[in-house]
């Protein structure tokens, strides 16, 4: 290997770090951001004081989570000009003008709210502090919403012609509307969903687990799962749909995520098996052993009972994508998808059965332990859907038009791996830091204790509730014996 | 390198002003937190470290996304520089990276921590703060050098020096001059947010004058240099229209001595104000020095700009968006604007 491959793959392992390290944090800073609102809006509707608890309880991991992903999101936007400069140079016209808008639309947007959000109880209104989080919400789901679109651009760029090495945009909304943004958004946003409902019913089922603070917890656990159902059903038919796009707009990497080799069979006729589980032969041409189901691959990708699906041997071996990594982590994400789905289908019968009632939920041991297991799932499926997303992409950083050794800055290798030890000391660091302390407020528990904030208009000169926390009594901020909002839990 | 037409042009032009006004909105904004932080280096009560990060808990996520908002506006309507001063300014950007990520961590994580992990967050924080500002003068040194690029008939110039190239003495020392200046900044941010009586505040007070001395210095030094090494600052400067460089001169002067006089009759707000404004000047004055380069000697703005800079988009973000966030992000600074107390260091 050349030193200027070598740096090429390991400034490729460091932005497949920095972002795979970043995906941990946001999808639950835009779900559990909508969650919270539901909550909050139960409050305000039924002034039921349980909704309040829960909404300042999971607020509390909500920092964590978004402190964690504003450290590591810093990063991702200037990686691409470091680590991806005639990418950056080239994809600009586009690529940059989109993620130009996030930060503008998204990120300024949700900056404005979310100080209000943490900060704003008993400081504004409840009305006002309800639009905050509502902001909040939005303004993450749009973030989501650019981003996906300047990725999904990269997979199937629409609307743009190659003109002195740059991407100049001749149809902007053919660019904008390309043909994998329109399944990839809604499969991102659900995902998001899905990983929040699946993390607040492990924290609900962990209390319930450890009989603490049963009759607080059943809530959120029941309603999770319940949403579940729901919620997992319809990824996996958004998740079928963001397949068909990638057959037609990218059929190398569909062949590499089914390990699919050959369009024909020998005897001529089309080559509809599917592959559960296999391994790549030596020679890159096949398969060195799997185990296969006829008519299910041209079931899943044509919906149709034989019509042919184009393997990888019709492509160039230097325009194919690396198999293994995309197989399995595409296999792994999609089994994921099917274990939510059956887990929220599990809660639903105990429902119906009347078992997650408040007095009977925490009997179901085998129940609230998969659930709590099942908290890590989502991640799972967030990581692999992304590698098998990126990695069956390649050779390409623009498909078909740029290919990634064009696309990265070159350093020497040394320098490359400056960077990503630092990265990684430092994103490890950020990594089990959000667990240790998401942990912490777990043990803790709610703080049921500190009076509901209260806002009032006439003591609104915006102090910092002076309160500790930990319940050492809450100090004064006037020594007037005046005490303010006490708000902070 | 891209034919702009006259309309284009002009946006460019607009988009080079907004991006100049992001960068020194935050460093009006973000320097005051970061100078915080340096200053926090210094303080020994640990519940006093505390009470300033509480000081800026509502708002400092805020401030730094203006640093992103100026990235974005780069990447979307200068991607040529965005491309190639990013591969230049990789090791002192990197330095800044980890300096944000380590000051969110600690920013976060303080409150939840124990008191020996609080004191060790402390540290990070304070010198998180001063690795940002050093570097991130360092970068805008290194960017008033400029770099050298690939010269390929038909090809966007690509930056070709290596990976120290940003290093001279002049970097190093603008890194130093911001830390000076950031210092004050952050000095000026714990008198306003600090209760009159609290020690913490005394403190600061004390500082103020032996630090405003030094920033005073560390800007003569850095322009003195700059006339001296740049052919394009020394001829602006002394050239046909030298009246207006003196008149910008004049106009930070007279700011430098109201922030000199608010300080001393105790007007926080007013402090930082002039403070800003005098920065602003100043800051405007550069812009105007490398005009029409955005980057000296390497890049000009037009040949910068992206071809595809319309005045759709333009108007929609600048008319529609930015000015509503504006107003939010000015609510939220209002909400959060008391005076905080020591005993604030636990509230979360
Ligand atoms: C699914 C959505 C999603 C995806 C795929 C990404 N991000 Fe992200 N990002 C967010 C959704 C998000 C967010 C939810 O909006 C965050 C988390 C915490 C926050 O402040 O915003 C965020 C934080 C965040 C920040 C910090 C913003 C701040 O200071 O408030 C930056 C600069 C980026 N991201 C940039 C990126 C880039 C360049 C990405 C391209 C790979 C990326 N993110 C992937
Ligand atoms: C808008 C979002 C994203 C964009 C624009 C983007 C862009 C890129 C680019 C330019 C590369 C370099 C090409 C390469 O070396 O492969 C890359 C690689 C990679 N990215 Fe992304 N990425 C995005 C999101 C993500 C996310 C969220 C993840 C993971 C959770 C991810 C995982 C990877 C991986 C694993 C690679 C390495 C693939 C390889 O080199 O084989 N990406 N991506
Ligand atoms: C059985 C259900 C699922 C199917 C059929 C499915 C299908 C897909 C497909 C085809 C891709 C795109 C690969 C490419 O673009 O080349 C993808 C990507 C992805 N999947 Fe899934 N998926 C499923 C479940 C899930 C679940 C449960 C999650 C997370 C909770 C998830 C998260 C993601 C993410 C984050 C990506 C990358 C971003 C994107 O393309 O939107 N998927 N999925």
């Amino acid at each position: 290997m050349s030193t200027t491959d070598l740096s090429t793959l390991i400034s490729r392992i460091d932005f497949a770090w920095i972002t795979t390290f970043h995906i941990l944090y946001p999808p639950l800073t835009i779900g559990l951001a909508m969650l919270l609102f539901f909550a909050e809006w139960r409050w305000m509707r039924s002034d039921d004081e349980g909704w309040y608890r829960l909404c300042r309880f999971f607020e509390r991991l909500f920092i964590v989570n978004f402190g964690a992903g504003v450290a590591t999101g810093v990063t991702m936007e200037m990686a691409f000009g470091i680590l991806y400069g005639p990418f950056s140079q080239a994809a600009g016209p586009f690529f940059g003008q989109i993620l130009g808008y996030e930060t503008i639309t998204a990120f300024m947007y949700e900056a404005g709210f979310i100080g209000l959000m943490i900060f704003g109880w008993g400081r504004i209104g409840r009305r006002m502090h309800l639009f905050a989080t509502a902001n909040v919400a939005i303004s993450s789901a749009l973030s989501a919403m650019w981003i996906l679109d300047a990725n999904s651009w990269m997979q199937s760029p629409a609307g743009v012609e190659l003109k002195n090495g740059v991407f100049q945009v001749v149809d902007w909304s053919k660019a904008i509307f390309n043909p994998h943004f329109m399944s990839a958004f809604p499969h991102m946003l659900i995902a998001c969903v899905e990983l929040s409902l699946a993390f607040v019913a492990a924290v609900a089922a962990w209390f319930v687990f450890k009989r603490r603070h049963v009759a607080l917890f059943q809530r959120p656990l029941k309603l999770s799962i319940l949403a579940l159902i729901v919620v997992a059903a319809l990824q996996v038919w958004v998740g079928d749909e963001l397949g068909q796009v990638t057959a037609e707009t990218q059929p190398a990497a569909l062949a590499a995520m089914e390990g699919h080799y050959d369009t024909y069979n020998a005897d001529g006729s089309a080559n509809t098996s599917w592959n559960v589980v296999g391994w790549p032969n030596e020679a890159g041409d096949g398969n060195a052993w799997s185990i296969q189901i006829p008519h299910v691959l041209s079931l899943l990708e044509t919906h149709s009972w034989s019509e042919p699906v184009p393997g990888l041997n019709e492509f160039p071996q230097d325009e194919q994508p690396p198999v293994a990594p995309t197989f399995y982590s595409f296999r792994l994400m999609v089994a994921v998808g099917g274990v939510l789905l059956l887990l929220g289908l599990w809660g639903g019968w105990l429902a119906v059965r009347g078992k997650l009632s408040i007095d009977r939920i925490a009997d179901n041991r085998w129940f609230l332990k998969a659930v709590m297991a099942a908290g890590v799932l989502p991640y799972l499926a967030v990581w692999t859907g992304w590698w098998t997303r990126e990695i069956a992409r390649q050779p390409w950083v623009v498909y078909g038009l740029m290919r990634t050794e064009d696309g990265v800055s070159q350093m020497s290798p040394e320098l490359a791996i400056f960077w990503f030890v630092g990265f990684a000391v430092f994103e490890t660091a950020v990594f089990f830091g959000t667990l240790y302390f998401m942990a912490k407020i777990c043990r803790k528990g709610p703080d049921l204790d500190t009076p509901v904030a209260a806002f009032d208009p006439h003591d609104n000169d915006g102090a910092t509730p002076a309160t500790h926390p930990e319940g050492r009594g809450a100090s004064d901020r006037h020594g007037d014996g005046h005490h303010d909002a006490p708000s902070h839990a | 390198m891209a034919i702009l037409s006259l309309s284009q042009q002009v946006l460019a032009l607009a988009w080079w002003l907004a991006l100049g006004v992001s960068v020194l909105i935050y460093i009006a904004l973000d320097g005051a937190d970061l100078g915080a932080g340096i200053f926090s280096l210094f303080v020994r009560d640990h519940d006093e470290r505390g009470a300033i990060m509480t000081a800026m808990a509502g708002t400092w996520d805020a401030n730094e996304t203006w640093l992103i908002v100026a990235g974005g506006i780069l990447f979307g309507t200068f991607p040529f520089v965005y491309g190639s001063a990013f591969s230049y300014l990789m090791v002192p950007l990197a330095f800044v990276l980890w300096g944000i990520i380590a000051r969110a961590i600690a920013l976060e994580f303080r409150h939840l921590a124990s008191p020996f992990w609080q004191r060790f967050s402390d540290g990070v924080f304070g010198l998180g703060s001063l690795t940002v500002t050093f570097f991130g003068g360092v970068c805008v040194g290194a960017v008033l050098q400029g770099y050298p690029q690939t010269d390929v008939e038909g090809r966007v110039p690509t930056y070709v020096g290596g990976a120290f190239t940003f290093l001279s003495p002049f970097s190093v020392w603008v890194g130093v001059a911001s830390v000076v200046a950031v210092t004050l900044a952050g000095v000026l941010f714990v008198r306003a947010r600090f209760e009159k009586g609290e020690p913490i505040r005394i403190d600061a007070a004390k500082w103020t004058m032996t630090i405003f001395y030094l920033a005073i210095a560390a800007v003569g030094i850095t322009t003195l240099w700059s006339a001296l090494i740049f052919p394009w600052a020394a001829d602006k400067w002394f050239g046909a229209h030298f009246w207006i460089w003196g008149l910008l001169f004049v106009a930070s002067v007279f700011a430098i001595a109201r922030m000199r006089r608010a300080t001393l009759d105790e007007r926080d707000l007013a402090a930082i104000l002039w403070f800003n404004t005098a920065a602003v000047i100043m800051g405007f004055g550069m812009l105007a020095t490398m005009f029409p380069y955005l980057v000296p000697g390497t890049w000009t703005i037009f040949d910068a700009a992206s071809p595809q800079v319309s005045i759709l988009t333009f108007t929609m973000t600048m008319g529609g968006f930015v000015p509503v966030m504006i107003l939010y992000n000015a609510y939220q600074i209002w909400v959060f604007r008391a005076r905080v107390t020591k005993l604030a260091a636990h509230a979360h």
